[in-house]
């Protein structure tokens, strides 16, 4: 990851949702994207320039547009109209990413069109996030590492997060995943933990 | 055999599948992958057998695909009729707010031009009272009422315009509560779709949520209304029955909003029947 004085930054073309620059690089804020959280809260794995990425949740691509400034390609997964044409607008201007219509529940539907990814990213509003990811891991390489926003409140608003939180590891480890590192996204993001996984 | 966007690969190879993108996005609709058998794309064999010269002309051609199928669902989505006529409902309440909100404030600028003039006794609703303001002189001032005035001719326009619509996108439920007050239940429920989904004791406190929220964590009674209060049979019937009015009326319009949704035409012997019995419950006991 590019690190300048202790800000995260990304290389690419500015200037796509208003975010501010430093030294020709675009800044990637922790405050507005989860991934950006998840690199200033120090952790490990890191994009690297040949991998490719199925992102789940893509929403307006704004982190999008970061992940494609490191990566060789990102397949962005994204249900709702409204989102989709902010991110077709990005995708339009950035030729590694590929906007995908679908809903990442249904893989089944997207499926002919995916080839197999380095990087599962996921950051889907949904009460079903793990079963969702567990259905979505066909795609990833045996190498393949699963990086999975999870958002306790969107799964339940009434139990205690870290409650969740622990349901949902044990859910992933009894699916295809092995559970490698967990982390609360605080201060940046309130009730939100990353949880990184490789594939079983 | 693997069914991909970009043609079938079998024990024999691979076969590219030529055509256009509405081609390429029909044939995708009919592909009925087996999750438990897939296999993911290797790029390389659309490189291999002729579909793709290399990577960058295989992504362009698939983003090709998925643009022109995204903007395709996009359209469709906002093609269907009740999407616009919520858009149109919150436009409406949201000009109410904005006219009554300058209104108040002209009000009180109007007051410090005229000491006399107090709106406190008289009965001067806000389109009398810009009425009464117009024949001030200030430049600024006069010009701002012009701009309210027009605001409330776009406003009687467009309430106009909802109703009509709403007579057409939503017909049965038009029809037991009005086109104004049914467009507003669709744009609280989201969609004519979401409304259709409903039962109908939520769409009885479709608009009360605070009072329903309230209701279930401190107990305090329960909410016998919440936009439907706005048509005349719920808030002119007496104060008795008018829950009754109200949880029978939203139980109609649960089945009319399904018959809107799914049938799109107007049912009479449905909406005979409906009428009456909503009458029935607000005859008293």
């Amino acid at each position: 990851m590019i690190w300048i004085d202790g800000v995260l930054v990304s290389e690419g073309k500015g200037g796509v949702y208003g975010e501010k620059m430093l030294r020709n690089c675009r800044i990637w804020d922790p405050y507005r994207s989860k991934l950006a959280a998840y690199y200033h809260k120090g952790c490990g794995h890191e994009l690297r320039k040949d991998d490719v990425v199925l992102y789940l949740g893509a929403a307006n691509g704004t982190t999008v547009s970061h992940v494609a400034d490191y990566t060789e390609c990102v397949y962005a997964v994204e249900f709702a109209p409204r989102p989709m044409q902010d991110l077709l607008a990005v995708a339009a201007k950035r030729k590694n990413i590929v906007p995908i219509m679908a809903d990442a529940s249904r893989p089944e539907w997207y499926a002919p069109l995916l080839e197999p990814v380095d990087l599962l990213y996921m950051d889907v509003a949904d009460p079903d996030q793990i079963g969702i990811a567990s259905r979505n891991s066909v795609f990833l390489k045996q190498s393949g590492i699963a990086l999975l926003m999870l958002k306790t409140r969107s799964i339940d608003v009434r139990s205690d997060p870290g409650d969740v939180l622990a349901e949902s590891i044990a859910r992933l480890e009894e699916s295809d995943f092995v559970i490698q590192e967990t982390m609360w996204l605080l201060p940046y993001h309130q009730d939100h933990a990353a949880i990184l996984c490789a594939k079983k | 055999m693997q069914s991909y966007w970009f043609g079938d690969i079998d024990g024999e190879g691979c076969h590219p599948f030529v055509g256009s993108p509405a081609d390429q996005a029909a044939r995708l609709e009919s592909i009925d992958t087996d999750m438990a058998a897939y296999i993911p794309v290797a790029w390389e064999d659309a490189v291999r057998c002729g579909f793709a010269k290399d990577r960058g002309d295989y992504l362009q051609k698939l983003r090709n695909l998925c643009f022109f199928i995204a903007e395709a669902k996009i359209a469709d989505h906002f093609t269907s009729r009740d999407i616009e006529l919520v858009q149109m409902v919150r436009m409406l309440d949201e000009l109410d707010d904005v006219i009554n909100l300058l209104t108040e404030r002209a009000v009180e600028w109007y007051r410090t031009k005229n000491p006399s003039f107090s709106r406190k006794y008289r009965s001067l609703s806000g389109r009398r009272v810009i009425q009464v303001m117009k024949k001030e002189r200030d430049r600024a001032f006069a010009e701002i009422i012009a701009d309210i005035e027009k605001l409330q001719e776009s406003r009687t326009r467009l309430m106009r315009d909802v109703t009509a619509l709403a007579d057409t996108v939503i017909p049965n439920c038009s029809a037991l509560i009005g086109g104004l007050v049914a467009a507003r239940l669709v744009s609280r429920a989201g969609s004519l779709e979401e409304l259709s989904r409903l039962p109908g004791s939520s769409i009885q406190v479709l608009g009360a949520q605070s009072a329903l929220f309230s209701h279930m964590r401190t107990g305090s009674p329960s909410p016998k209304h919440g936009i439907i209060f706005q048509h005349r049979r719920v808030h002119n019937a007496d104060r008795d029955v008018r829950g009754r009015v109200a949880r029978v009326l939203a139980a109609k319009l649960g089945i009319a909003a399904r018959i809107d949704y799914f049938r799109q035409e107007i049912d009479q012997d449905f909406l005979n029947a409906s009428q009456e019995a909503v009458d029935r419950a607000g005859e008293g006991t």
